[in-house]
């Protein structure tokens, strides 16, 4: 709001500048209903974000902003509740069942769900939505890689598999498999055939209206500065608090500062780590580890005979000193014992992370012949959630220098590490790896040796042990959650002695909130905060 | 030739002789002259897209690895419908000729960053870094010009020292280092101003007609809207204008300074005119020609974008998505905004080449 002082001022300069605008104004036919209509809302919940946005079409959707926004307009036949994204729970489905097999999942539809125009939602939606997404083989359309829907009748569809798939549920609880009104799309150029990569033309159209079943509609989107929604007064569920929600891009620093006054209807996403600490201890701060650090080794030879030799890898494990690493992250940061997060079912017990060694460290280098070893370490010079990536490799450096390992720091640009590590030829990369989709399975397919996560460290099939191919054939055949989880525990095990993969550490990302609002809660489903479930304290907001 | 019909002698004069001479391209110089500045321009921009398309593929960095997540890469469909859209299964020549032609057609392509046509981008950034550079141009030029000239004229003086203290310190201060300071002091500590963006969220931006938020929040007589918009242009305005009216204190010193020291002015204070005569007449009117120069060069600097500046303040302009494209090698995105920038500056140049022809009797356009 503006001081009154100054909108005094500017106000009677704005009148006094404009008095020959007026007849003007009437002469051209310009509505005198403009001059008093007021174009202040009330009560809008403001939501402080770094833009990550390139569409707000669910088919295409992978960036943090947009799932934001997504998630308020659209919804999918299942969710999580506030950050548990260990248990989807229906949201316009009203059950779901899987086949023993773990083949097959069914899920019943409710009757009861209205699209933003009116229109009853029906299985066909459902199926057109997700063929469309699957089609469209935009950037996030890998989580429905091997799946495929049909309708049993109008309220009913079956998601199949040819293996067996337990992450399901997760993925129809994903921003991507949201539901939209297959009508509207088809009027406005979108379609489900397989050829939508080029002949779907509705996302132009999403990008300025919405058409899901969600409690927001879009007013306007401008990616490079702010997203602004509208509640539809007429949405078939239980309305959010806010009538109003505006999404603006904003520099993390200037998201600090504002954050720091503490004052009302306010959300920022993107202060975390050290960053945190400066807060006052009123406003809400709710987080979740969803982030590993890793340090990734080149198995070739060619490449470098020092990382290739695995008790190199090794005798770092025990040379890092993890209590002075977790402080450089700062709040919700973490030793990490796998490559599984804890916010996920399957996760090793901090119990399990290794620890400090350097006499340990120093003999399994001797024992392998490598003496004092050299290594470059190239990284993304970046500050991420906070964290300044090049304060981390240099405590890392100088905890490898106690046993005996030299490593040259090598920062590059994010864009030139990002295509750098995609070819093969760093010898020893540091970088962050957030979680792709909620879901186990990700990491596992992710780091599966022959993907192109792990080519990053040339580690292909033929290079790794087989044990490893081993465990990642339990995870792949578990048909229940315990096997399951116990096929992932056994896979993090395996990964731990045998992948050029090491966890540093694993931290958190974090949304804050002003102190007058409620259910401020971070998600790691890819929205990072659902906003449709943000409250306010009565009479305070 | 000989053919041609003779003009007819009228009264022992021709037809030819009564008619005004037929004024050719020769005669006119200011036609001349922006017909050659023309094709100037036209070469200058085929070698900034040719330059730019050149250099955004030359810079490491994979637009598969910036775009696509480490899950979508393993997945070949995924990749190869990307590479499909954005047309990199292509050689390099034939991606560059298919701009060629889309730019030709008025075409500045589809941003990779954003899906957004590139020319819609621009049209929504550059009013945002208008409405910040015109004041600040404006202000900074005033407040430049002035002390610049009282500095000059009090050399040595007081006024003159703490002039040129206050420009050196400007000049020697970052800009994102005094954005950050004024905006800890005027919205953390004082609760002034605002943080930042063009309008505070509870308003919703006036209907549309020239993108500045001011002047349509004024054509639609919305005076809440213009306070609150003009509230936000304070301090990215303030910061903008007085790194500007430092510039221009110490180039509008030294050129008077310059003039000062000629014989015609000491010709005219022998003479016996009045000291203000002998500023307006003659010092004015031949220290501010440079001044021209350097506001059109400040002008095309400010349209062109503050990274810093706009990024602090969270000022959607160009500046900004200049800089959000080029980090995430957004190629038709980076050479759109070089076309751009090559277009504002060449622009400039011409408009300071003809106002300055206009105002130096002596500087002629041929």
């Amino acid at each position: 709001m503006v001081p009154p002082v100054l909108a005094a001022l500017v106000l009677a300069t704005g009148v006094a500048c404009s008095s020959g605008d007026t007849g003007s104004d009437a002469g051209t036919g310009t509505s005198t209903g403009d001059a008093t209509t007021p174009s202040r809302s009330t009560a809008t919940l403001v939501v402080n974000a770094s833009f990550v946005v390139k569409s707000l079409d669910p088919g295409t959707v992978y960036e943090a902003t947009g799932n934001t926004a997504i998630r308020a307009m659209y919804e999918s036949l299942l969710t999580f509740e506030g950050s548990d994204i260990t248990t989807p729970v229906p949201d316009l489905a009203e059950s779901f069942t899987a086949s023993p097999d773990g083949l097959e999942h069914t899920f019943v539809l409710r009757k009861d769900v209205t699209f933003s125009d009116g229109t009853p939602m029906t299985a066909d939606d459902v199926v057109f939505s997700f063929n469309r997404m699957q089609n469209l083989k935009g950037p996030g359309s890998f989580v429905a890689d091997g799946l495929t829907i049909s309708k049993t009748d109008d309220h009913t569809v079956v998601v199949s598999s040819e293996v067996p798939k337990p992450d399901v549920p997760i993925i129809m609880a994903m921003s991507q498999t949201a539901v939209l009104n297959s009508a509207v799309l088809k009027a406005n150029g979108g379609t489900d055939a397989e050829d939508a990569a080029t002949k779907d033309t509705a996302t132009a159209f999403l990008d300025t209206q919405s058409a899901g079943t969600g409690p927001y509609t879009l007013e306007k989107f401008d990616a490079t500065s702010q997203i602004e929604l509208k509640l539809d007064d007429d949405y078939w569920g239980e309305a959010p608090h806010f009538p109003r929600i505006v999404m603006r891009n904003m520099d993390v620093q200037a998201q600090n500062l504002s954050m720091s006054k503490a004052g009302d209807n306010e959300i920022a996403i993107d202060i975390a780590g050290p960053l945190l600490e400066g807060l006052p201890a009123e406003v809400h701060k709710s987080g979740a580890q969803d982030t590993h650090y890793l340090l990734m080794a080149s198995v070739d030879p060619e490449v470098s005979s020092v990382t290739a030799n695995p008790a190199f890898l090794k005798a770092l494990r025990l040379a890092v000193d993890y209590d002075g690493l977790v402080k450089l992250f700062g709040i919700g940061a973490n030793k990490a014992a796998g490559l599984i997060p804890p916010i996920l079912s399957g996760a090793l017990p901090e119990s399990e992370a290794p620890s400090t060694d350097i006499e340990e460290a120093k003999r399994v280098l001797a024992a392998a012949g490598l003496n004092e070893p050299k290594v470059t370490l190239t990284y993304p010079a970046i500050t991420r959630r906070g964290v300044d990536l090049g304060t981390i490799v240099t405590k890392v450096s100088g905890d490898a220098a106690k046993a005996g390992i030299t490593i040259e720091l090598d920062p590059l640009p994010l864009s030139a590490f990002l295509t750098e590590q995609r070819s093969g030829d760093l010898e020893f990369l540091f970088t962050p790896m957030p979680l792709s989709y909620p879901s186990a399975t990700s990491r596992v397919n992710q780091f599966e040796p022959g993907s192109d996560t792990s080519m990053r460290s040339r580690w292909s099939a033929e290079a790794a042990d087989p044990s490893v191919a081993a465990a990642v054939e339990k995870v792949r055949a578990a048909t229940s959650v315990a096997d399951y989880t116990t096929a992932i525990e056994e896979w993090q095990r395996v990964m731990n002695e045998h992948s050029p993969i090491f966890a540093l550490a694993v931290g958190s990302s974090f949304v804050v909130g002003s102190p007058n609002l409620t259910n401020v809660n971070y998600s790691p489903a890819g929205w990072s905060v659902d906003l449709t479930a943000v409250g306010a304290e009565a009479g305070n907001g | 030739m000989a053919d041609a019909p003779s003009a007819t002698a009228v009264g022992g004069r021709s037809e030819q002789e009564d008619l005004p001479p037929a004024r050719t391209r020769r005669d006119r110089p200011l036609l001349r002259f922006v017909l050659r500045r023309l094709a100037v321009t036209i070469g200058l921009l085929f070698g900034v897209v040719t330059v730019g398309f050149v250099l955004i593929n030359a810079v490491p960095g994979d637009p598969l690895a910036i775009h696509l997540s480490p899950s979508a890469l393993d997945n070949p469909e995924i990749v190869a419908a990307f590479e499909e859209k954005w047309g990199l299964n292509q050689p390099l020549w034939q991606q560059y000729l298919h701009y060629l032609n889309r730019l030709l057609h008025g075409d500045l392509g589809t941003s990779q960053r954003t899906g957004q046509p590139v020319l819609s981008n621009l049209m929504d950034v550059i009013p945002a870094t208008v409405e910040i550079a015109i004041p600040a141009l404006v202000i900074g030029v005033v407040l430049g010009t002035t002390f610049g000239i009282l500095s000059a004229l009090y050399r040595g003086k007081l006024l003159d020292q703490i002039v040129r203290i206050v420009a050196l310190v400007g000049l020697s201060t970052p800009s994102f280092w005094l954005g950050l300071t004024l905006l800890y002091l005027f919205f953390y500590r004082f609760d002034l101003l605002p943080s930042g963006g063009r309008l505070s969220p509870e308003f919703e931006a006036p209907p549309e007609r020239t993108g500045l938020y001011t002047v349509d929040g004024a054509l639609h007589q919305d005076w809440t809207v213009v306070a609150d918009a003009a509230w936000h242009l304070v301090l990215p305005v303030g910061v903008l204008a007085y790194l500007v009216s430092v510039i221009m204190v110490r180039f509008v010193r030294a050129a008077m300074l310059d003039v000062l020291g000629q014989d015609f002015i000491r010709a005219a204070h022998a003479k016996g005119l009045p000291r203000g005569v002998v500023i307006r007449r003659h010092l004015l009117r031949a220290g501010l020609v440079p001044v021209i120069t350097m506001s059109g060069l400040m002008l095309a600097t400010l349209l062109t974008g503050s990274v810093l500046v706009e990024t602090i303040f969270s000022w959607p302009g160009l500046g900004q998505y200049v800089f959000q494209s080029a980090g995430s090698l957004d190629i038709p995105a980076v050479i759109g905004c070089s076309v751009l920038i090559g277009v504002v500056y060449t622009g400039a140049n011409f408009l300071v080449d003809i106002l300055y022809a206009l105002a130096d009797p002596r500087i002629r356009l041929s």
